[in-house]
């Protein structure tokens, strides 16, 4: 029986229960230095003077490296990638954000270190900040991130919204949001001499974070070496590297001893990057029918100004839906800010909460279910790219779901159901995610006592990559599961891409499978005798130029809202994902949950505050920035549907990492609507945007 | 090129499983490969690779013999200490053994590092006045059944205490303010944040972490569970999350889902695992009851 | 953190003897806290935490709780669940089960503010931290901050809310100090912040707080916590309160509102437009009205005033249902 599907537990999962699993800052290294950033406490500005002699003068500092005084790096910000940021190495005078590296103190203990942080003080020339998307200067980029034209225009728009019978406009926001992985984002750097560096780096890239450093340090690729074998959630954070691992480098070279460098919560809302707002403007129109006859969907994001991030919230808004006249644009405004980055499902998080609130307001302009009205505008093709989909179970998602949640029994109309002081509403929105794939090596080993190890340089971030890898080589090798090893997070091993964008599965899956396939090919030859190694570097599938590729999905939610309170409570969610081949139904399972929650979180609890004289972050800490705890979130109910795609990839799968965390906060949003006949627009919904009338 | 690299003379010596991490934590402090000759062979032995077996003897920088009596192990860690610090005024005999041969040893591999980079900065001029030695307190710590002693300065959290000095890293740091609960360890009988309990304030009482919660190779009934329901995504979160579980039902305050939601509310997933998790401690229950 | 040291009190008398070289920490979730941020900074730490200060016991019609109870082990006493649920229900409703079980009464009575500008060092304005510097909060970001009992030197709110039901329950807090023990009631330990917002109780220096007592009260109590997650989260409104309906007639009322004073917030305005008045919606709204009377809002905290309204009327409610 195939291996591939089952619902394993995963392989890790006792190291992990037991406290045994090692995430990079817990390397043992003997003799490890302590190193603490320093933050500025200015905004912006231009930085005069760092005072580093009372942290000099405490005992057991080993050195302070500050703006003026720390080693030069000719590379510092030498991109090797547009996904690589531009970093503050201390290596000039410009302050850009707040909170940005202004030095850092190596001691011999963490707690010295930290100590001794707290005295260093810098001088700086103050500029006054810019920090409101509205209202700024905005330019059109080059490119809506990774995938896409900033603007396309398909059709006539002022045509088809003159046909229209029933219009909409809208403007939606979405706040910044902070990442925030349970694991703080960590590195220990440890040299060996002058031309080896080795450092354990908690991160979604090993091989990004080898090539940067190689490039700021001046090394050979092949002589850094990057090892990140467990990953405590990244998110889009750990994406690329940021500031704080050359930083550890740096400092690790300056006092010739191992260093260690965790950055702290705090940091961690400007040092590692955030989902940028956004301003998103929405204009649909539709038939008598229900037909849309017009979407526009205009976003603004903000950036920072020494480097670039677009949050592509309308690419869906391309070919989620079937309408013949479509404009998207995106536009950016620079802000005195930290550098934005990817975030759980960027674009797609944000724009399918703007995208799909509309629907929901169109379908009540023209008095249809919301459910209908999805599915009379349902695509077949992708109209933009003008490709089939490669497969597209989103009408099954639609049906499954809502059999199972109950929609059939909704009423339409707001305020129509009511449990005591709560008012009760029902809410849906299509899910959908980019099944992407890129190149990826694999290196399998078949031993003679019919054992087998397969290697790649890819991470596991929690979304059970050691697991279904496992699985993977399992039925390609015919040799028991528990007979296999996957090892991962060195980039000793075979190189694979950073695990993000909900590739894994497919790029380093397909990779172990013709590695498999070829080791096995090999060791028949060899009359199926003594140990086998072979290594195959896998390309994309072809067919990504001849069809459109995406994972799909349909979400139900059911929220109470207190009538005189304003709280708002997800009591019930019921999803429905085609995502092609599920690897392994446990770990796929709970990928969808997560995303969920990040729905819940998303629409109701979370927002970075920015302080608006200074800019500097609010909600620095996790009282502050509220995540969702156990309360906030109900039993979810996920359903996986059956989708098999030939195209896609060697192994059929297209990736649920992301997928969960969208189109579930519009849901929400739309739920509280039917609770309450009140549209929040702005997110997160909290209760003082409710009150003081909860009623529209 | 290659990495600097020290030579070992010892006999007998094959690599011991149990013995590795230790020489390996000590080579990443050292940033040095080791070899190790033996009367029956010569390994390599690197800080992230399985030893390897050699077939000709490798090119050293420096070598040494490991002193009768001591280890391969506390070679090293004297050579670290001799890098870290000036020799010592005063020596046993036997420290004396370790010692020279630390202190010949970390002038090779400082030897090796080159010299300074000539764009590095002027170092900081010296200042006038130390500042004081913090007191430090010598203390014992009852972690998982064994008495741990431990000479800190007061400042110094137990969470702290556990994973940077007692090598106890299962208990987590997520947050250092006690809003997250990552680092949720038994305190007795209690459950508590460990990073805003001073270690100095934590002796004369039961310490458990998760490193103390399974009997032997038996996971405890809530590991297993968190196992079987897939109660953790990253996993990171997840020790202070099974930390509290079995606390919260040694406590029996919560008994339907909603309440176990309400009293596991501190401590934090953010892969979102929560349903899951839940599902783990009801099954925990039930197999417990 | 500054290094300190550490001395552990062997007893009160020793407690009291340090306290002039330091300052006194017991459960440590708040010192160690605003320690690792640098807002404050002791010399020295006198460790009161085992001190036998632990017990609950009945004490004439009311009950003594010892200064070092933890906040879990006084939330299931029994003799709290059964006469004072109104503190049960506060004290569950704060931070989470693992700092419940290391918070102590003394400690929990004084909780420092979670203004975020006070817990930010790099903030310079902040005249709790350095007096006369200013405040950030005024002006800038304050939805979690007080709409009654501020100044234009300070809003920072008072977090706790065992505070706001102590305050209800007309608690006496007892404290040792070099110059003999006194008793202060809780209404008056805190102080409104007024030019001072540095000085945030009538305690003075070295006193050490032993214990709390609390009077037999009468009616139905109730605790309402309004915040932005379901759990785990600070308060953005809360209402302890106390109601004797006899008859028809409210005869006693005792009310106090969380998260929206800079000091735990007795409502006797509130109180004095319920008592004589048959419980209804009417009476709820009027003592609601009186009990925010005086507030006044930032622009982003505002809707506290209306949110406090609607927490209290919904405690009464709950209490005469």
């Amino acid at each position: 029986m195939s291996e591939v599907g089952k619902p394993h537990d995963r392989v890790d999962g006792r190291l992990k229960v037991t406290g045994t699993a090692t995430y990079a800052a817990e390397t043992p290294v003997a003799n490890v230095a302590h190193a603490v950033i320093v933050s500025s406490a200015a905004s912006h500005g231009t930085i005069k003077a760092v005072d580093t002699r009372a942290a000099l003068a405490q005992p057991g500092v080993l050195a302070v490296l500050a703006v003026g005084a720390a080693p030069k790096l000719p590379d510092a910000n030498k991109k090797n990638s547009p996904q690589d940021k531009i970093l503050q190495l201390l290596q000039d005078d410009a302050l850009h954000y707040p909170d940005q590296p202004v030095a850092v103190v190596v001691a011999d203990t963490l707690e010295r270190a930290q100590h001794a942080a707290m005295l260093v003080a810098s001088q700086v020339t103050e500029e006054p900040v810019a920090l409101e998307v509205p209202g700024g200067e905005a330019y059109k980029p080059e490119h809506a991130g990774p995938r896409g034209e900033p603007d396309t225009t398909r059709g006539d728009l002022a045509a088809g919204l003159a046909a229209a019978k029933f219009k909409v406009a809208a403007t939606y926001r979405t706040p910044v949001h902070n990442h925030h992985p349970m694991e703080l984002h960590a590195t220990i750097a440890a040299w060996q001499g002058d031309k080896f560096l080795t450092v354990y780096d908690a991160t979604q890239g090993i091989f990004n974070v080898r090539d940067r450093l190689a490039t700021i340090f001046g090394l050979d690729k092949k002589n850094v070496r990057v090892i990140d074998k467990f990953v405590g959630g990244g998110f889009g954070s750990k994406g690329s590297p940021w500031s704080h691992v050359p930083l550890a480098a740096m400092a690790a070279k300056q006092v010739g001893r191992p260093v260690k460098l965790v950055v702290t919560r705090q940091q961690m809302c400007s040092l590692t990057g955030h989902r940028p707002v956004t301003v998103q403007e929405l204009q649909l129109g539709c038939d008598e029918k229900g037909a849309l006859t017009a979407i526009e969907h205009k976003v603004t994001s903000e950036t920072c100004r020494f480097d670039e991030f677009v949050e592509p919230s309308a690419i869906q808004t391309r070919m989620i839906y079937s309408c013949p006249n479509v404009v998207t644009s995106h536009r950016l405004v620079k802000l005195d800010i930290a550098t934005p980055t990817f975030t759980r499902a960027p674009g797609e998080a944000t724009g399918t909460y703007a995208l799909e609130s509309a629907m929901d307001e169109l379908a009540y302009a023209a008095n249809i279910d919301p459910l209908a009205f999805r599915i009379k505008n349902y695509s077949t093709t992708d109209e933009q790219e003008k490709k089939p989909f490669s497969s597209k179970e989103l009408m099954a998602c639609y049906t499954k779901a809502s059999e199972a949640f109950g929609w059939s029994k909704r009423k339409m109309a707001p305020r129509s159901q009511r449990d005591g002081n709560w008012l009760v509403g029902w809410g849906m929105a299509t899910a959908t995610y980019p099944a992407r794939q890129m190149p990826a090596s694999a290196r399998v080993t078949i031993k003679a006592d019919g054992t087998a190890v397969v290697q790649v340089g890819t991470q596991d971030l929690g979304t059970g990559t050691y697991t279904v890898m496992t699985q993977v080589a399992a039925d390609e090798l015919g040799i028991a599961f528990d007979r296999i090893t996957f090892e991962l997070g060195d980039t000793a091993l075979p190189e694979a891409p950073l695990s993000a964008g909900s590739m894994t599965a497919a790029t380093v899956g397909s990779a172990v499978k013709i590695a498999c396939q070829k080791a096995k090919q090999e060791l028949a030859m060899r009359g199926g005798k003594g140990e086998v190694t072979v290594e195959h570097h896998n390309e994309v599938s072809k067919d990504h130029d001849k069809f459109a590729m995406h994972s799909h999905g349909a979400v139900f939610v059911e929220v109470k809202v207190d009538e005189d309170l304003g709280l708002v409570r997800v009591s019930r969610v019921v999803g429905a994902y085609a995502g092609g081949q599920i690897l392994n139904a446990k770990t796929a399972r709970s990928q969808l949950l997560g995303g969920v929650v990040w729905s819940i979180g998303m629409a109701l609890v979370e927002e970075t505050v920015r302080d608006p004289k200074t800019g500097r972050v609010i909600t620095r800490d996790l009282a502050d920035y509220h995540v969702p705890v156990h309360a906030d979130v109900p039993d979810i109910q996920i359903i996986m549907v059956d989708e098999k795609d030939p195209h896609v990839n060697e192994v059929g799968a297209k990736g649920l990492g992301e997928i969960g965390n969208t189109g579930a906060s519009a849901a929400i949003a739309s739920a509280v609507f039917h609770a309450t006949g009140k549209r929040i627009r702005d997110l997160p919904i909290r209760l003082d945007k409710l009150l003081p009338d909860v009623h529209a | 090129m290659r990495r600097p690299r020290v030579l070992a003379f010892i006999d007998p010596w094959s690599p011991d499983p149990a013995e590795l991490p230790a020489i390996q934590a000590h080579l990443r402090g050292l940033g040095a490969e080791l070899g190790v000759v033996t009367k029956r062979g010569t390994w390599l032995v690197t800080p992230d690779d399985p030893p390897a077996r050699l077939a000709e003897a490798p090119e050293a920088d420096r070598s040494f013999e490991v002193a009768d009596g001591a280890t391969l192990v506390e070679a090293l860690a004297a050579a670290g200490d001799a890098m870290r610090t000036p020799a010592p005024m005063t020596f046993t005999r036997r420290e004396w053994a370790l010692t020279s041969i630390a202190a010949g040893f970390s002038l090779a591999l400082f030897g090796c590092k080159g010299k300074p980079h000539e764009d590095k900065p002027a170092p900081a001029p010296p200042p006038v006045v130390k500042a004081p030695m913090p007191p430090e307190y010598d203390i014992v710590l009852s972690v998982n059944g064994s008495d741990r002693k431990l000479k800190v300065e007061a400042r110094v959290s137990l969470l702290d205490a556990l994973r940077e000095r007692l090598g106890l890293t299962g208990t987590k740091k997520g947050c250092d303010h006690g809003q997250c609960g990552a680092c949720t360890v038994h305190f007795g009988e209690r459950r508590i944040k460990s990073c805003m309990q001073l270690a100095v304030m934590s002796q004369g009482m039961k310490i458990t972490t998760i490193e103390g919660l399974a009997q032997g190779d038996t996971l405890h009934p809530m590991q297993a569970a968190f196992v079987a329901h897939d109660g953790f995504q990253c996993g990171y979160c997840t020790p202070g999350q099974i930390m509290s579980a079995v606390a919260m039902l040694a406590e029996g305050h919560a008994k339907t889902d909603d309440e176990v939601r309400e009293m596991m509310s501190g401590n934090l997933c953010r892969c979102g695992a929560y349903p899951n998790i839940i599902a783990a401690i009801q099954a925990a229950r039930k197999g417990a009851a | 953190m500054e290094p300190f040291g550490y001395i552990a009190a062997a007893d009160e008398k020793m407690a009291i003897d340090e306290a002039p070289r330091g300052t006194f920490i017991a459960g440590g979730t708040n010192m160690v806290d605003y320690m690792r941020l640098g807002v404050i900074k002791p010399t020295t730490l006198i460790d009161v935490s085992r001190l036998p200060l632990t017990n609950i016991e009945a004490a004439g019609d009311g009950v003594k709780i010892g200064a070092l109870v933890r906040n879990s082990d006084l939330a299931y006493h029994p003799l709290i669940q059964q006469k004072y649920p109104v503190l049960a229900e506060a004290l569950l409703s704060g931070a989470s089960p693992q700092i419940r079980n290391m918070a102590t009464t003394g400690g929990n009575i004084l909780q420092r503010t979670r203004c975020p500008y006070f817990r930010d060092m790099h903030y310079a304005q902040c005249n709790k931290r350095q007096p006369g510097s200013g405040c950030a909060a005024i002006g800038g970001f304050n939805r979690s901050h007080a709409v009654l009992g501020g100044s234009p030197a300070c809003i920072a709110t008072n977090p706790s809310d065992m505070n706001v039901a102590m305050a209800a329950l007309d608690a006496t807090v007892h404290v040792h100090g070099p110059s003999g023990e006194r008793d202060i009631a809780f209404v008056d330990f805190h102080t409104l912040p007024g030019d001072h917002p540095e000085v945030e109780t009538v305690l003075q220096p070295g006193e050490l707080i032993t214990y709390v007592t609390l009077p037999a009260v009468t009616g139905k109590q109730h605790y309402l916590k309004v915040r932005d997650r379901a759990s785990f989260a600070f308060a953005l409104a809360s209402a302890a309160v106390v109601l004797d309906v006899q008859g028809g007639t409210i005869h006693g009322a005792r009310v106090a509102l969380g998260g929206v004073g800079t000091k735990p917030w007795r409502a006797k305005e509130a109180e004095a437009a319920l008592v004589g008045q048959a419980p209804s919606p009417a009476v709820f709204a009027k003592a609601a009205d009186a009990a925010l009377a005086g507030a006044k809002g930032q622009p982003t905290n505002a809707f506290k005033i209306e949110l406090a309204k609607r927490t209290l009327v919904r405690a009464l409610t709950e209490v005469s249902k």
